[in-house]
């Protein structure tokens, strides 16, 4: 039997081989053959749940709270850690030293990561500004985002902060972080599929042992999780999909 | 458990009297002096049925001036200030009871007397369909809508002073 497991698209680019020294290692530990799938637009992700094949995700929060609340997959594990965080930044010529000074109508360039999207909305609202004041300007990665503030052709970018933290130094040295979140409650997910149950236990296991052999310290830094692994309960989950409820309004 | 008086704070401060919902009540003590809403956080606590606090993040006790041992345990009314009239939390019990989600602009009391306004959504968190308690994130608020509200709670609290 062969399980597929489904990761979401919203990783940097260089952690792809991190997913793939995972995905083996997670095979060679639990007796379960792995088929990785890494859908390269939310679009695509969409795509591989509707078929209904998606044994194993790790899904981004968003995407979580349908999974769990309206599909019934299982919480597990979530990297240990590690939070989902964003970053609003300005060019740093634009003259915008602060939230506050977005104005309605500003430009604001954003990928389609939809908890970035919400986040940032969050954190527009002490300068009145709600998703309708702004002219939204699509771009297909945070690089680009960079590119169009640093340009001048927006007034601010949405980032993921990791994504953020990856460009290069030239690069942000010509940004400026306006606020960075912090909420250390967000976070991915690993969800399981009901009809795994029977093999939930080996790849669970097999995802909280990463870390603890000798190598995996390299494994670990592909996959940008220098942490690991830790358990996530059904009871966590919830609680994080009572908080986003929180956010989506 | 019933909220023990608050410590006079070194600022210039005015004492009052709370009278909070369950019929409990204990003298507070304000200050003027705000604490800006810490950037880029949630403050983010959990209660029973009860309003009984049971969750606190780290934004949630520093922004408290409470410990978390005070907080966990302590009604949420802890938090209360004098500037904030009943009629706000109008519908608050209601709406969460009810399976809904609230929202309102709040001014809330540290244990120093400072104060600090949020905007607060609360949700019930409901497991196979049951309640089971109520979580509520605070986020830093729009000023232009603080100063919208502040006349408009100043004139709410007297109309209850009036009546009461």
């Amino acid at each position: 039997m062969t399980i597929t497991f489904l990761i979401a698209p919203d990783f940097s680019p260089e952690r792809f081989a991190g997913w793939h020294m995972l995905n083996t290692a997670l095979q060679r530990r639990s007796g379960v053959h792995l088929h990785l799938v890494t859908p390269a637009t939310a679009h695509e992700q969409s795509e591989v749940m509707a078929t209904g094949q998606a044994d194993l995700v790790y899904a981004n929060p968003f995407d979580a709270v349908d999974m769990i609340r309206t599909q019934g997959y299982v919480p597990f594990a979530r990297p240990a850690q590690r939070f989902d965080e964003m970053v609003i930044a300005t060019g740093s010529e634009s003259g915008v030293a602060t939230v506050e000074d977005l104005r309605p109508g500003c430009r604001i360039a954003l990928t389609e990561n939809r908890d970035v999207k919400l986040i940032g909305l969050r954190l527009l609202e002490p300068a009145d500004l709600a998703e309708s004041h702004i002219e939204w300007v699509h771009v297909d990665s945070y690089q680009a985002a960079a590119r169009k503030a640093i340009k001048g052709e927006v007034e601010a970018a949405f980032f993921l902060a990791d994504a953020y933290a990856s460009l290069t130094k030239l690069t942000r040295s010509h940004l400026r972080v306006l606020v960075e979140s912090a909420i250390h409650d967000i976070s991915h997910v690993l969800l399981a599929h009901p009809r795994l149950a029977g093999d939930l236990a080996a790849i669970e296991k097999a995802f909280l042992g990463i870390g603890q052999i000798q190598g995996d310290v390299e494994l670990l830094d592909a996959l940008g999780f220098p942490h690991g692994f830790e358990v996530m309960s059904q009871e966590q989950a919830e609680f994080m999909i009572d908080l986003m409820d929180t956010l989506l309004d | 458990m019933r909220l023990t008086d608050m410590a006079q704070p070194a600022e210039p401060s005015k004492q009052s009297r709370l009278t909070y919902f369950d019929g409990s009540s204990r003298i507070v003590y304000v200050t003027d002096l705000e604490v800006p809403f810490p950037q880029g956080r949630l403050i983010v606590s959990s209660t029973d049925l009860n309003g009984i606090i049971t969750h606190a993040n780290d934004a949630f006790v520093e922004m408290s001036g409470y410990s978390r041992d005070e907080l966990i345990g302590a009604p949420h009314h802890i938090l209360r200030h004098p500037d904030m009239p009943k009629v706000a939390f109008k519908g608050l019990w209601d709406d969460v009871a009810a399976g809904k989600k609230w929202h309102g602009y709040v001014k809330n009391l540290r244990k120093d007397g400072f104060y600090y306004w949020v905007y607060a959504t609360a949700v019930p968190n409901i497991r196979n369909g049951v309640i089971v308690g109520y979580t509520s994130v605070r986020r830093k608020p729009s000023r232009t809508r603080i100063n919208e509200l502040i006349p408009l709670y100043k004139q709410w609290l007297d109309q209850e002073r009036s009546v009461s």
